[in-house]
């Protein structure tokens, strides 16, 4: 198979097994190309793609804009902490009117789940989705697998334990669905009130003890807690939350195993994981940075394919 | 208005003509005759219509037509036509407009908008000034004007003092109240029903837990104050249960169910589809199990369309944004029929008449014509082109429904489709 079962990167939960070996050796072509003195290729010269950001990002962001500049295509980019909805315009009218403008792709971040899933059906144009509220970040999630896969060889039959903020985490849905996807078995950790009530359903195993959790697994992903998503205080306080969910170089030499430690970024140090953790051996966080370019210049890549046919 | 219907089977268990095909001879707005083969006497109209059935006229008690104020998503002329199409001879209509109706001069103009129709509309006056659930509106003279019954569309009695209050107050004229079953702090800012559906969506889920306090809460408080109380459309296994059980204690108590709320359940939302965004939110297969069960017992006791047209540029717009309910009305015999057998269809959709103030009309000789003509076997598939309302947003659309809808005669008038 040499092309993508779907026409859009909406999620992790609309591709299969086969779409996500493809995106993986593409990358690893594209790894090679990014190490390299020239670090750019001639692709995507023909392809012109639209950042929408609808909500703050700053790596994401740099990230898919350096992918889409090292495969040569023209870039756009358009933000707005605001929803165009709240200044009157619709969704469909905003990027109807960047498509106007002759762009084949939009990247797209917005904080309503299912914003991606609603565009692809309304406008012309081949969407990466880049995160929609608590619903999925699918080339997170992509670049979270590659990366294991890098660091432990293969994906298949690892323990990962999520840890913290999943009730308002887009990361955690997306890692759930590939890392499954994949055959690794996928465990949630974090306060019962920030582990949606029904995730069970979905095939993970929910901990609230950490250093259960951490016994566990062969991988930890830390995420951060989103307070900007809250609507009410969901732990007494951060230093409780520490306390209870925060990794520390301490917990982390007790463990019988060592463990790759991976974190999506922003780290709050001192909260979710300490600076000597994040900055340890079995950290893997800087590496998940750089294979992000890899695996968005691999989906652009896919994806631009199919519109040219 | 006189008419001779030839031919039509009688589906009405409070007719002494149930299950039998008839003609059926009406005089001014009196049945005058029925039986085989009647005679036209003076070359009056006659009605000869493929499988022809007849009920008592049906009934709605939760419709909203958008006037005054959201005439983008409809009109009361045009939700009436949309009423007689669909077989209904009557629908209370709620008070969600703009202004709301609160007072009894808001209920005199929907009077004068519905008045000589064939359907009769019946006002629900709001439950609270503005609906802002402060301070109760003019219930006495809302009802003196014409208002059924009182209701804050889909907006909960937060304070329950105040519903307290309201039932006291209401039982000095029989004033009946109605309280939407929903505790908003635990409803949070869900969009559909939480569950892993919602999860895997990552949308805000409305448990069901928000819907089953506020049951429980509303059932102390009627039996503290021995009021009148309507719960529109429920929607969880647990506030059947609660229902049922306060029955037994003999309240003035009724419920609805919406008819979406009987066919869907949450994992039909795979793909962000907002005509699927309705309050209550789509529940699961047990909640669909144990609501009709309810029905069947009599726990519950009507269904409504809970028709609620909403203008496009509400409904096309993300998940999270996108306005609650769908129209009902068109789709409303069809669906139940996939459901429930006719006669149960039928007494589904006349049962909820008493409740709010109209009587019964059994097709019998000597009685006021009230009927709804129709063919219960045809199958098709639903789509815009069978909707009516000014606004398209129906949860059924591309459904296979069952049973088409021929007209109705009521009013002393007759509207045939």
């Amino acid at each position: 198979m040499s092309e993508l079962s779907v026409n859009h990167l909406l999620g992790i939960k609309y591709l299969n097994k086969e779409d996500i070996q493809l995106i993986f050796e593409t990358a690893d072509h594209f790894k090679e190309v990014i190490n390299r003195p020239i670090k750019k290729v001639p692709s995507l010269r023909d392809i012109t793609i639209a950042n929408l950001f609808f909500e703050n990002s700053t790596r994401t962001k740099l990230s898919f804009e350096l992918a889409e500049k090292r495969l040569s295509a023209d870039v756009l980019n358009f933000s707005s902490s605001q929803s165009s909805v709240k200044k009157g315009e619709t969704l469909i009218d905003t990027v109807n009117n960047i498509l106007s403008m002759k762009v084949d792709m939009v990247v797209m971040r917005h904080p309503n789940p299912g914003a991606g899933v609603f565009l692809s059906k309304h406008v012309k144009a081949s969407i990466i989705n880049a995160g929609d509220g608590a619903h999925e970040h699918p080339t997170q999630a992509l670049l979270d697998s590659y990366s294991i896969r890098e660091t432990l060889g293969e994906v298949k039959g690892k323990k990962v334990v999520i840890v913290g903020d999943i009730l308002h985490s887009r990361v955690a849905l997306s890692n759930i669905f590939a890392l499954q996807l994949q055959g690794a078995q996928v465990m949630v950790c974090g306060p019962k009130t920030l582990i949606p009530k029904y995730i069970d359903k979905l095939g993970v195993k929910v901990e609230t003890d950490l250093i259960k959790a951490l016994n566990w697994c062969d991988v930890a992903n830390m995420l951060r807690v989103q307070n900007e998503r809250m609507d009410i205080n969901y732990f007494p306080s951060t230093r409780e939350y520490t306390q209870q969910f925060g990794v520390n170089k301490e917990l982390l030499d007790s463990l019988d195993k060592e463990i790759v430690i991976m974190h999506p970024g922003p780290i709050n140090r001192g909260v979710e994981i300490t600076s000597d953790v994040a900055d340890s051996k079995q950290s893997i966080i800087l590496n998940q940075v750089q294979n992000g370019v890899a695996i968005r210049m691999a989906v652009i890549y896919l994806l631009a394919s199919k519109i040219k046919q | 208005m006189n008419i001779l219907i030839k031919s039509a089977t009688i589906i009405d268990s409070k007719s002494e003509f149930h299950n039998t095909t008839q003609d059926i001879l009406i005089e001014n707005g009196v049945i005058t005759n029925i039986g085989n083969q009647l005679k036209n006497p003076k070359n009056y109209q006659e009605i000869t219509l493929e499988n022809l059935h007849i009920s008592q006229g049906w009934f709605d008690s939760s419709v909203c037509f958008g006037e005054p104020g959201f005439e983008e998503r409809d009109t009361i002329a045009n939700g009436l036509k949309t009423a007689a199409a669909s077989g209904f001879t009557a629908v209370a209509m709620n008070a969600n407009t703009h202004p709301i109706l609160d007072t009894s001069s808001d209920i005199e103009f929907v009077n004068t908008k519905a008045k000589n129709h064939a359907v009769t509309l019946l006002p629900i006056g709001a439950l609270t000034k503005d609906g802002k659930s402060e301070d109760l509106a003019e219930l006495y003279d809302m009802t003196r004007a014409g208002a059924i019954a009182f209701y804050d569309y889909q907006k909960p009695v937060g304070n329950p003092n105040l519903l307290k209050i309201a039932l006291q107050y209401a039982m000095n004229f029989g004033g009946l109240v109605c309280s939407f079953p929903q505790e908003n702090k635990i409803a949070g800012l869900g969009v559909m029903n939480e569950n892993i559906t919602s999860t895997s969506l990552g949308l805000k889920g409305n448990p069901t837990l928000a819907e089953e306090l506020q049951v429980a809460r509303d059932l102390f408080l009627l039996e503290y104050t021995g009021g009148k109380l309507h719960i529109p459309t429920i929607s969880s296994a647990t506030s059947v249960a609660l229902i049922r059980e306060a029955k037994k204690k003999k309240l003035d108590l009724t419920c609805s169910v919406a008819i979406h709320n009987l066919y869907f359940t949450d994992d039909v939302i795979t793909d962000f589809n907002t005509h699927f965004k309705v309050l209550p939110p789509l529940r699961t297969k047990t909640d669909v199990e144990a609501l009709t069960e309810g029905l069947k017992d009599g726990t519950i006791d009507m269904v409504t369309s809970d028709h609620n047209p909403i203008d496009i540029e509400h409904k096309k717009i993300e998940f999270d944004y996108a306005a609650n309910g769908t129209i009902g009305l068109e789709s409303a015999f069809g669906a139940l029929q996939t459901l429930f057998t006719l006669k149960k269809t039928i007494d589904l959709l006349t049962k909820g008449k008493s409740r709010f103030g109209l009587e019964q009309t059994p097709i019998n000789i000597g009685n006021k014509v009230n009927i709804t003509l129709f063919n219960p076997d045809t199958k098709y598939t639903f789509t815009t082109k069978n909707i009516i309302s000014k606004s398209k947003n129906s949860i059924f659309e591309n459904e296979t429904l069952k049973g088409n809808v021929y007209g109705i005669i009521s009013n002393n008038q007759i509207s045939l489709n």
